[in-house]
């Protein structure tokens, strides 16, 4: 029978089945960080309970730390006693952790992969929504809540009722692939199938549009699955994939073997049918940035504000919420989105601070000078990356043109350390959501990729990165 | 079940309104109820009631896996979430801690519930009665697994 990648993943994970109902699937993979974990570790602890698999179970802490100087004591109280807790839990139930001062730590998304613990044909699981971006490699990675983290602490399974696969065909060659990125790509699509869009299903993104992509900039598309509703976003992994991850730290032995099944194994067979479908052409995209308060509400860089009657096109309820967008990003309909000035950037978070991310970004900053009225700073993905980019000078660029240049973490995507916006700060942002408040209270979320983010950052405004003069 | 509606006519309402990031460091349940929709409707705390339900439009609880949002609503009095649709991972978290329902509603029903009614809901029935209006909607039934997880109270006590 054929089969799409997603059901092949699936299919071969069941350890139960029940006719008509769940499945328990088995998880190769359990990622854990600081956040979402200590209720479940204090679960095992009332219930005397252990965790099965401590060795396929990594640990590591990016939320809340701080990206300053880490020889220095963690100043939030709370921030501190969540992390201590995860080495403590680590500890008891011996679990490999990457701690605050690991060379390989990182936002746990992004180090997954540089570890070689991300494997095509897998199945991953962590206590984070953004765990979809690990289906850049063909592994089935999803996001869980913290009872499902416990229920996996102690099964090593999970009971799920089976998604459905939806196909998204991304055709064509973007003209100019520095300035119109992945990103653009994903953030084109949400605006496309809406934020819902995905819901209940696995998206496998197919296509040359696709496949020309580097793995980091797949990891991007698959990272922003979620924000179109989807539990996953999966790419059926090809010599790009296998490649990045031969010789990793955690890399089998025998990989080679490995990657002549998966060759065989890892596609949707021609025939195979998905519930769903929908095709991107890219030929023509801009670069996209967001005006509201979801990732759906977005506008190329050359286009205007919308209005929220016409955004909506008939659906009250839409056009209600682009109204309480309009007032809470304080943005009239109308004009220009290069004529929307900003107070802060922020380069970072687990859908853009991997090195190429960075090395695009530092092209656009290169021997120019943050605006006066900006202030900017990177957050690379992972103290690997910060090291890999500080040896290509890059640190260097940034800091010339005014940068701040930080440690490793989620930082000011979700502001649950120090960096946050403050009330009415407008950010561009090369994070993943620009829900209200989402980067403190009152601030101001526009979505960007990172050359648009760099270029905002100089001009003190959005730009179109297509335009600039990048010598 | 019974209770009063606190309405929300939008869609999208993600779990960074639900619970700001920021509070996610709390360990507290009845404090991280104190600050439950903090995000959209500071005043939340002050006027919610112990069983009262939230009334919305789509794609309610969009956005992170914390399961610290359904928590801040079920320790805030939140008996059920009635929502024209919910994201899966929020959908999950509720009723794998037990912590509220989250019932789909259809189109009519959303129409007509507005802020301040007083609801009975009996899931056997997936009936919805409005009691100030004397009216009845229908809820979509829950999924086999979803059902008897919830029967159960929570995942951890589930028998597949």
């Amino acid at each position: 029978m054929s089969k799409t990648l997603f059901e092949k993943i699936w299919d071969s994970h069941i350890v139960v089945k029940k006719e008509n109902g769940p499945s328990l699937l088995y998880i190769d993979r359990h990622l854990v960080h600081e956040v979402t974990s200590p209720q479940a570790f204090e679960g095992l602890r009332m219930n005397k309970r252990k965790v099965r698999r401590p060795d396929l179970t990594i640990a590591t802490m990016d939320h809340n730390v701080p990206t300053t100087d880490r020889s220095l004591p963690i100043i939030d109280q709370t921030s501190s006693i969540q992390i201590k807790t995860l080495e403590k839990n680590c500890q008891d139930f011996g679990i490999n952790l990457f701690d605050i001062d690991s060379p390989y730590q990182g936002i746990v998304h992004v180090i997954a992969p540089q570890l070689g613990i991300t494997l095509p044909g897998t199945t991953i699981v962590c206590g984070d929504s953004h765990t979809s971006t690990q289906g850049a490699f063909g592994a089935l990675a999803f996001g869980i809540g913290t009872s499902e983290v416990e229920h996996v602490f102690v099964t090593q399974a999970l009971w799920l009722e089976k998604l459905k696969p939806f196909e998204i065909r991304v055709e064509g060659k973007r003209k100019n692939p520095f300035a119109v990125t992945a990103k653009d790509i994903i953030l084109s699509i949400i605006k496309k199938i809406g934020t819902a869009g995905g819901t209940g299903t696995v998206i496998e993104y197919t296509g040359e549009g696709i496949t020309d992509l580097s793995m980091e900039q797949r990891m991007t598309i698959c990272n922003m699955s979620v924000e179109a509703g989807a539990r996953a976003g999966l790419i059926a992994p090809d010599e790009k994939t296998f490649d990045y991850l031969r010789g990793r730290k955690y890399t089998p032995e025998n990989f080679d073997e490995l990657v002549s099944v998966w060759k065989k194994d890892l596609h949707t067979d021609p025939s195979a049918k998905f519930e769903k479908s929908f095709t991107l052409k890219i030929d023509d995209i801009a670069p996209q940035v967001s005006w509201g308060t979801n990732p759906g509400m977005t506008s190329d860089v050359t286009d205007t504000v919308p209005d929220p009657k016409e955004f909506a096109k008939g659906d009250l309820a839409q056009q209600k919420s682009a109204e309480k967008a309009l007032l809470y990003m304080d943005l009239k309909a109308g004009i220009p989105i290069t004529e929307i000035q900003i107070d802060r950037v922020f380069i970072g978070s687990c859908t853009n601070a991997r090195l190429e991310d960075l090395i695009d970004a530092s092209r656009v900053v290169k021997g120019k000078k943050v605006s006066e009225k900006v202030s900017a700073m990177v957050v690379p993905g992972s103290q690997m990356v910060k090291k890999q980019a500080e040896k290509i000078g890059l640190d260097k660029i940034f800091k010339d043109a005014n940068f701040e240049w930080r440690e490793s973490g989620c930082s000011m995507c979700l502001g649950m350390n120090p960096d946050i916006l403050s009330t009415g700060e407008r950010c561009a942002s090369t994070s993943n959501r620009n829900f209200e408040g989402r980067q403190g209270v009152g601030g101001r979320t526009h979505l960007v990729s990172p050359v648009m983010a760099a270029a905002a950052a100089i001009a003190g405004r959005f730009v179109d990165v297509r335009e600039m003069d990048l010598n | 079940m019974k209770g009063n509606v606190i309405k929300y006519e939008r869609d999208n309402i993600d779990t960074d309104v639900i619970l700001p990031g920021t509070y996610l460091k709390l360990h507290d349940y009845d404090e991280l109820a104190s600050h439950a929709m903090e995000g959209i409707d500071p005043e939340f705390h002050a006027k919610v009631k112990d069983g009262d339900f939230i009334v919305s439009g789509k794609n309610f609880g969009c956005g992170s896996s914390r399961e610290h949002a359904p928590i801040a609503l079920s320790h805030s009095g939140i008996k059920a979430v009635l929502a024209l649709s919910f994201a899966r991972i929020f959908y999950r978290n509720s009723v794998d801690g037990a912590f509220l329902l989250p019932i789909e509603i259809d189109e009519e029903a959303y129409k007509n519930i507005a802020n301040g009614d007083e609801l009975n809901i009996s899931i056997e029935t997936n009936e919805i009665k409005n009691v100030t209006k004397n009216q009845t909607y229908h809820m979509k039934p829950f999924s086999e697994i979803i059902g008897k997880i919830i029967a159960a109270g929570g995942l951890f006590k589930f028998k597949p």
